[in-house]
């Protein structure tokens, strides 16, 4: 098993405070969406809570957005520009998630300092990080004072348009948090990846079939691999 | 993954041997098997192998003694031992040799497709390491605007290139799994 040391620590205070954040505006949403339903606070707390939490989430962002632009880990957010090489890729992942995994199939992916991400992961947080967040954001703040943005408002279609983009954006990261928090359990261990994200270090394996345990005698010994791909023997 | 790659599978175990060829030959790789090390050795030196897979216990000569043999007159072709009687000794043995991989039975045809998918893009990655060794190098040598700019705009040109992959990538996928179920049915009706 070795160590690679994978998220730096300008990452993990972004990811921690972003986490926290995120959830914090997904519940006080909850409560100023279904105000009279909902009455865990009331409804100026929630709206000043969030407007506040909301600032705090913009002001990690640009702090990101800088990590990222000026410390030479902008590659990490590259795009594989081949969409041959990228569809092999992330076909591979998508068969390791849907089927090589409740085999005990080893990951295609290799990750490293450089290359932390799946294929699946990279487009994933390509498209949040700056596209989906970045529009939260602004619709956020556009509606936090609708009467001193409202020719941007009015050119974008009005507060109604505005505020449905902004509910499914919070739909789409709610829901998105279990994904996110389900395939973070899918470590070595359930809390591998968590543990990382506290450390800094990742943990690989390269080697499979490392943990097979030893045959003493050639009659027990089992077929390599199953007459059929779709079958295993042991 | 390149085509029609050359491997060697040894094993005593006859079953072992289709079951590599049938695992590799659908993707594409071009599959010889040996019964015992002396065979297996005569194959090697009448034909180029791009991987040799071999068990350990044999009748004969060891799968240890052929690794070596093999690493003597090729040092770069990768040897894969794959054993059910892993020991520490035989592992240290088999390094100290230089063998790619140490792998224990059973396994799992994806494994045997992932190490061949390894090794096959082992020199590609030599090469692309050195690729990029010399690109750090030029970049420290001249660090241009022009590679900063180009940095920042593939940076925001991500999201939107990754939009078009995710957005094309439900056909794209129907697409594989309807080759996949092709092939599947092509070999199906070729190995009745």
């Amino acid at each position: 098993m070795k160590k690679l040391y994978v998220h730096p620590l300008p990452v993990r205070i972004w990811h921690w405070i972003n986490a926290s954040s995120v959830v914090s505006l997904i519940l006080t949403g909850v409560q100023i969406r279904y105000v009279g339903l909902i009455d865990v606070m009331s409804l100026e707390l929630a709206v000043s809570l969030h407007n506040w939490i909301g600032f705090l989430l913009l002001g990690n962002f640009f702090l990101w957005l800088s990590f990222y632009l000026f410390s030479g880990k902008i590659g990490t957010y590259h795009p594989e520009l081949s969409p041959k090489k990228y569809y092999a890729e992330a076909w591979r992942q998508v068969r390791y998630y849907g089927w090589g995994i409740f085999r005990g199939a080893p990951n295609p992916h290799h990750i490293s300092p450089g290359n932390k991400f799946n294929p699946l992961q990279k487009v994933s947080y390509q498209i949040i990080m700056l596209l989906v967040l970045p529009a939260q954001i602004v619709t956020g703040v556009l509606l936090w004072d609708v009467e001193r943005f409202s020719s941007t408002v009015t050119l974008l279609g009005g507060v109604r348009v505005v505020d449905t983009v902004h509910v499914l954006i919070f739909i789409f990261f709610a829901g998105f948090l279990f994904i996110h928090v389900y395939l973070a359990t899918l470590g070595h261990t359930a809390s591998a990846h968590i543990k990382a994200m506290f450390t800094g270090y990742e943990e690989t394996d390269d080697e499979p079939g490392a943990a097979e345990p030893e045959r003493d005698t050639k009659e027990a010994r089992p077929l390599v691999v199953a007459p059929m791909v779709s079958t295993q023997l042991h | 993954m390149q085509a029609l790659a050359k491997v060697l599978v040894v094993d005593d175990d006859a079953v072992v041997g289709r079951s590599f060829d049938r695992v590799l030959t659908d993707k594409g790789y071009d599959v010889s098997t040996a019964m015992n090390g002396q065979e297996a050795l005569n194959k090697f030196a009448g034909g180029h192998h791009d991987v040799v897979f071999t068990d350990i216990k044999m009748p004969g000569m060891n799968g240890i003694e052929v690794a070596q043999r093999i690493k003597q007159s090729s040092p770069r072709t990768p040897v894969v031992v794959v054993t059910g009687y892993g020991t520490p000794t035989a592992e240290a043995e088999a390094a100290a040799i230089g063998v790619s991989e140490f792998l224990h039975k059973p396994l799992l045809p994806e494994t045997i497709e992932e190490i061949m998918d390894r090794l096959m893009r082992k020199p590609e990655v030599e090469e692309k390491e050195a690729e990029a060794a010399t690109a750090a190098e030029e970049k420290t040598a001249s660090r241009g605007l022009g590679r900063t700019l180009k940095n920042i705009g593939l940076f925001f040109a991500a999201p939107f290139i990754g939009l078009a992959y995710f957005i094309a990538f439900p056909f794209i996928g129907l697409g594989m799994l309807l080759w996949h179920g092709v092939t599947a049915l092509r070999h199906r009706s070729a190995t009745k």
